[in-house]
């Protein structure tokens, strides 16, 4: 069997300006993600940064070039193969959190737990306590503020098995103290699974260690 | 724990008011009890106008005889050998047999148990005109026991007259007992014959004996060739066809009323029945789009939400197949309350006219299947629908 990869074989936004291809270490390349590699990938905002994390999660097919996913391209994958793809394969923390807002935090969570658990109930209390939203777990999504929402959604993308973890712009409203352990949760999950995280950012995330940093 | 309905149900957002999925819930009862009704009531029309036995194999059979009038009285009115060629040709006549009778006298009595004699009118016509033909019901020349079919009617007749005559009543099964003495004469002769009734017939009202015997008789006895009948027996798929009636009309032939007025009823009330079917179809029709709307709604107003569990992994399928399998029970729940609407209308019904027919107090297994039918239908409707609405998010 294939290692878990994905590879991005010239991969060019429809919509992208032609002389931002130019300088770029991402857009019109070929470039290979393995399992448990820590990956930056760094720029300004209006780069393409979220469609990069959309075209590599399977929501934008507007794009030429491939995404493949152990070989196969994304684009070929049919609404089961994807549905698949994202359950057991791939999580991602969305720049936009993307959680159901009249819904608690709990069931925010529960609801990708209960898709393909990882981890039982009592993990869930654990992780919201060491991020400091335990006290948030029965509210709405709507009533907790930008960073506790953040929280939240990281911990909703720990509840499901992954080789691949898409982190978009994911401490954007934490301090640097809560992003330290948020990130170190990240870590920790990621090497449970040997899986890689893939942190894309407007900039360089002073704590995080990659192995590989690349300008958008 | 796996995911199951629960899971997502919160993320379902049904509309506010519950009046358009109660009054699916009610309407597509009502057409449900209307079209397991009709079918029911088909099959009831069918039972009580059929077991007149006017039909056999789905056909109906009537004796037609010439009207008697003033102007041809005295003549000769019976159907020579052409006439009953021609009826037998016209298109909406599916088959003619004549009845021939007997050109001699003809005596029956029923010996010393009960004193009865009479003189009476044999008549034979082809096996297949006959309702049902036993198989003793045959004579070959030489036998001396004639076997003969009665009409039911004539035995009505005779229970109802027996009692004031001190003779004793007979029941259907009682009558073949009875050992009765054919007595035949004319100018060439006289023959003695046992006789016993093997059956009885619906159909045709006469005293009917094998068509061997008679032709057989009317030679030795009455010294003549059967060439002519009073009354010939038609078969036909609709003795309502109105080119059939023409016909019969133009000709002067006379029908038993009787018996075209009961087709004529079985007609209309098929009719009725029939035209009560198509409207529950569409009181059934409606229902569903009201059920298609109510779907369409929670599917729209869910978009998002729906949407999202999408992004988040889970498959348009499985969410299909469980908000599919969520209304399962809805739809059962409807058609076993209206197949149980439908037993208790029929066992009234039964109880209503069980002075005249023995109608069964159940309901019919077609009627069954159609339920079960369209509880599938429902089922499928359903599960299209919202796999549907799902693949447009």
């Amino acid at each position: 069997m294939q290692a878990s990869s994905i590879q991005l074989e010239l991969l060019v936004p429809e919509y992208l300006e032609k002389d931002k291809l130019v300088h770029s270490q991402v857009w019109n390349t070929r470039l290979h993600f393995r399992i448990g590699e820590r990956i930056q990938i760094v720029a300004p905002s209006g780069s393409g940064k979220t469609s990069l994390v959309h075209m590599i999660y399977g929501l934008r097919k507007d794009f030429s070039g491939a995404v493949l996913c152990d070989g196969k391209p994304l684009k070929s994958f049919n609404p089961q193969e994807l549905a698949s793809w994202r359950k057991n394969r791939i999580s991602v923390v969305f720049q936009d959190l993307r959680l159901f807002p009249d819904q608690t935090a709990e069931r925010n969570i529960e609801v990708k737990r209960l898709l393909q658990p990882y981890h039982n109930v009592s993990k869930v209390t654990e992780m919201a306590k060491r991020l400091g939203v335990y006290e948030k777990l029965r509210q709405t999504a709507q009533t907790c503020s930008y960073g506790e929402q953040q929280r939240i959604a990281i911990i909703r993308a720990l509840q499901q098995p992954f080789d691949f973890l898409l982190l978009d712009e994911p401490f954007s409203h934490l301090d640097d103290r809560n992003a330290e352990r948020a990130l170190s949760l990240i870590e920790e999950e990621c090497t449970a699974r040997g899986a890689a995280i893939l942190m894309i950012d407007l900039q360089e995330v002073p704590f995080f260690k990659a192995e590989r940093t690349l300008h958008l | 724990m796996t995911p199951n309905y629960s899971t997502i149900s919160p993320f379902l957002i049904s509309t506010k008011s519950k009046w358009s999925r109660t009054l699916g819930y009610i309407g597509l009862c009502l057409g449900v009890v209307l079209l397991l009704c009709s079918v029911q009531m088909f099959m009831n029309v069918q039972q009580f106008i059929s077991g007149k036995e006017i039909k056999k194999s789905g056909y109906d059979f009537v004796s037609v005889s010439k009207l008697i009038t003033d102007q041809n009285m005295g003549k000769d009115n019976r159907f020579n050998a052409a006439e009953i060629q021609e009826i037998q040709s016209q298109p909406f006549i599916t088959d003619a047999a004549p009845l021939i009778s007997n050109e001699f006298r003809a005596q029956i009595s029923a010996g010393n148990i009960i004193p009865f004699s009479t003189d009476l009118f044999l008549e034979a016509i082809q096996d297949d005109f006959i309702d049902s033909v036993p198989p003793s019901f045959q004579w070959r020349p030489g036998e001396l026991h004639v076997p003969v079919i009665l009409s039911a009617d004539y035995l009505e007749m005779y229970n109802i007259f027996a009692p004031s005559q001190d003779l004793p009543q007979l029941s259907e099964s009682s009558i073949g007992k009875v050992q009765l003495q054919l007595d035949c004469s004319g100018m060439n002769g006289s023959g003695r014959y046992s006789a016993g009734i093997v059956g009885l017939s619906s159909r045709i009202s006469t005293i009917l004996v094998p068509k061997s015997f008679l032709e057989w008789a009317n030679q030795t006895y009455g010294g003549k060739k059967t060439e002519h009948a009073a009354r010939v027996y038609i078969k036909t798929e609709n003795i309502s066809n109105p080119e059939l009636v023409q016909f019969l009309q133009t000709k002067g032939y006379f029908v038993n009323k009787e018996r075209t007025r009961s087709a004529r009823i079985k007609v209309i009330l098929q009719s009725f029945v029939s035209g009560l079917g198509i409207f529950s179809v569409i009181v059934i029709l409606l229902s569903m789009m009201l059920f298609a709307f109510y779907l369409q709604l929670m599917i729209a107003r869910s978009k998002d939400n729906l949407k999202l569990l999408q992004t988040l992994g889970y498959s348009p399928t499985w969410l299909s197949h469980m908000m599919s399998k969520r209304w399962i029970p809805v739809y059962a729940i409807i058609i076993v309350v209206a197949c149980m609407i439908t037993i208790a209308l029929q066992y009234a019904f039964s109880l209503a006219f069980s002075y005249k027919e023995s109608l069964s107090p159940f309901i019919a297994w077609p009627v069954v299947g159609v339920a079960a039918f369209l509880l599938i239908i429902c089922i499928w409707f359903n599960s299209r629908l919202i796999s549907r609405e799902l693949n447009r998010l």
